[in-house]
């Protein structure tokens, strides 16, 4: 039961929304300056998962990452002012109903990451980067233009995948924590690169970092690290309620690393254990997202340690295939999916009451669901359903899991 | 200065005496042609030259002229053995491999002739390690016949053009593509991984191009496995002249200055990759 073990670390699943077939085409110049940004995003985002989505949006080119366990999702959407120019063109596909097409576009990180390998070059002797796509031949071009005059051309091919985005509405969350991502880094810094998870809580007096240890027994053996933020490091403090949220920290790390590079502040929401937590930065050249997933309370009560539930709950906790499509379920009956579209397309507040209101309703799911992922277009559930199963690898045994929770968790 | 001062031996045995005041500038230049354990060794009165082969595909020679050496006496018209470099590497930097800002590591290389070991006196800081390292029937090396009359393209860049370049070769390519050219594209290396292409153009306007001679388009593909190895080679050099003569075989030469400030040269033959030369010929 090896892969089972490695499971039990996870701390949630995700509903995600898919794509249509969409092809646009895509060209954009990245100004020397800025290419050790990008390069910098893509070493970050390499750090969380290993499929890389490409997406050519209005708004800009966005890079979206989800770790292999559906617990992390990061994306960061370089605007159009971060390139020196930015065109798309989107071909509509013969037979599609829908306007907006998107481009589908993965790729293994580490085919990409040979492209900007050396940070430090890159900042000194590139003049320019050009990305650009041709449908049509399956590739996309990565030019990187050096002052020395090598041009160097990478001919990636892709993988056509649909994107997913994570469907999280920070705005409901009562805490909001704003802070130089130095701070963070450098609290984050002291944990041992072992350290799995931690937990951050936040009262209105302090914010603690602290090592999380699934079991007690651990607790006797493990160093045990703790740090605590008083308000005024935060330039801005908000806590409504008091929360203790557990989140993996491999992809905050990984997440880190590229915040550290731009000075703009880290907005972290929160709101309870079991809820998402997200770290975001946002300033005229990107947006940048990492949402967790966190442990849900019942595993983070001590009662519930002791109580032999735990195993149960763990195991519910896996990042399978199932807990997300239960959920997605039982989304799909609450909102329906133009409302997720909404809250995409900028009509975000109507959807996003909705989640609030239906959040009582999904309790009994909190325990092992706490991160959502959405289509980034409209979709059927039917199809959303389908792609949770492509998308996380499960063994048999866990497709008679997920059949099994399917069948009890639906009333 | 420190040096062996007292070298318990009588030098009139010895068919091979030479020594250097610096270990490293002997050690850094083999480093740049060890991508297998053993050497073959050729002394004469020119100096000593170190010869690795792979695969009857690659031949890397290291030359260390006479002039490097601070003594450098040969009693015979030439000397050959062959020896394991690994071990021979291993006993140079038996003070340590890094170029520290103490002393450095004098060394007194002797040998006797056919059928004796080589003998390393190596002295740090009054500490004299002796080491004896057998050596072995010479065997024969490859003739590459690459003669310069028969170069048809030519191109002499600075190393640092090409170090960025091979340390980032796709190890996924079963080969390098070099294409050589008059025109467009001048001077690319190409690699064709899982992942997809890279392309790598030199304009021949370049600052790193020193020199370009090109006269023919030439496409040749080299097992990447094969090059690799050179990427040590390039570490240490300053600049890297490339050739290729008109079969498609591929010299790599490269200017290595050492911690005195001498050149010294280490050249890599390689045979390309049949099918696409015979196709491209």
């Amino acid at each position: 039961m090896y892969y089972r073990r490695e499971y039990t670390k996870a701390q949630g699943s995700v509903h995600l929304k898919q794509n249509l077939c969409i092809l646009i085409n895509m060209k954009c110049i990245i100004p020397g300056r800025h290419t050790k940004v990008f390069g910098k995003a893509v070493h970050s985002l390499s750090r969380i998962g290993n499929a890389l989505w490409f997406d050519p949006l209005e708004k800009g080119l966005a890079l979206r990452v989800v770790n292999s366990s559906m617990s992390a999702y990061a994306c960061i959407v370089f605007s159009p002012h971060f390139f020196h120019s930015y065109h798309r063109s989107a071909l509509h596909e013969q037979g599609a109903a829908y306007a907006e097409i998107n481009f589908k576009c993965k790729y293994s990180v580490k085919s990409v990451l040979p492209v900007f390998r050396s940070l430090s070059t890159l900042e000194k002797n590139v003049d320019k980067c050009t990305i650009y796509t041709n449908v049509n031949e399956g590739y996309m071009n990565f030019q990187l233009f050096y002052r020395n005059g090598i041009t160097k051309t990478h001919q990636l091919a892709y993988e056509e995948c649909e994107p997913l985005q994570a469907v999280f509405a920070k705005n409901t969350c009562p805490n909001v924590l704003r802070i130089q991502p130095r701070v963070l880094s450098d609290v984050v810094v002291h944990f041992p690169s072992c350290q799995e998870e931690i937990t951050l809580s936040v009262t209105p007096l302090r914010v603690s970092f602290k090592t999380y240890c699934e079991e007690e027994l651990e607790f006797s053996k493990s160093v045990h690290t703790e740090m605590h933020l008083g308000p005024e490091e935060f330039h801005y403090f908000q806590v409504g309620e008091d929360a203790e949220v557990t989140f993996c920290l491999k992809e905050l790390r990984g997440f880190l690393g590229f915040a550290e590079t731009t000075s703009s502040y880290i907005s972290v929401h929160l709101s309870k254990a079991g809820k998402p937590v997200a770290f975001s930065m946002e300033n005229m050249f990107f947006e940048a997202d990492i949402i967790l997933a966190t442990l849900a309370e019942s595993e983070m009560g001590k009662s519930s340690q002791k109580s032999p539930g735990i195993i149960a709950g763990s195991k519910l906790c896996t990042p399978n295939p199932g807990t997300g499509v239960s959920n997605a379920i039982s989304l799909s009956e609450n909102i329906d999916s133009q409302q997720i579209i909404s809250t995409k397309h900028g009509n975000a507040e109507d959807a996003q009451q909705d989640t609030v209101e239906e959040t009582p309703n999904h309790s009994p799911y909190n325990k092992f669901c706490t991160l959502f992922f959405g289509a980034v277009s409209s979709q059927t559930q039917e199809n959303a359903d389908r792609m949770f199963c492509s998308l996380a690898t499960a063994s048999e045994d866990e497709d008679e899991d997920l059949c099994h929770r399917r069948l009890s968790q639906t009333f | 200065m420190p040096f062996l001062t007292q070298p318990e031996v009588d030098d009139e045995q010895y068919v091979l005496t030479c020594s250097l005041d610096n270990a490293r500038n002997l050690s850094n230049i083999l480093k740049a042609i060890h991508f297998k354990d053993h050497a073959s060794c050729f002394a004469t009165n020119n100096g000593l030259k170190v010869t690795v082969e792979n695969a009857k595909c690659l031949q890397a020679n290291a030359f260390i002229q006479a002039g490097i050496f601070q003594e450098f006496n040969i009693r015979e018209e030439s000397v050959v053995f062959r020896i394991n470099l690994t071990v021979l590497l291993d006993c140079l930097t038996i003070f340590g491999a890094s170029a520290g800002p103490g002393t450095p590591t004098a060394l007194k290389m002797c040998y006797q002739g056919y059928g004796h070991p080589l003998v390393l006196f190596l002295e740090e800081g009054g500490v004299v390690t002796v080491c004896k390292i057998h050596t072995q029937e010479p065997e024969e090396t490859l003739d590459f016949d690459f003669c310069s009359t028969n170069v048809l393209n030519k191109i002499i860049l600075q190393s640092e053009g090409l170090r960025e370049a091979f340390a980032e070769l796709d190890m996924t390519s079963d080969f390098l593509q070099i294409i050589m050219s008059p025109d467009k594209p001048y001077f690319r290396l190409s690699t064709f991984g899982n992942a997809g292409s890279a392309h790598l153009d030199y304009p021949k306007d370049s600052d790193l191009i020193e020199a370009f001679h090109c006269t023919q388009t030439q496409t040749n593909r080299y097992k990447i496995s094969l090059l690799k190895p050179s990427t040590k080679a390039l570490a240490l050099s300053c600049k890297v002249s490339i050739r290729t003569d008109n079969r498609g075989f591929l010299s790599l030469q490269y200017m290595i200055r050492n911690e005195d400030g001498q050149i010294c040269f280490v050249e890599y033959y390689c045979c390309p990759d049949e099918e696409v030369s015979e196709a491209d010929v």
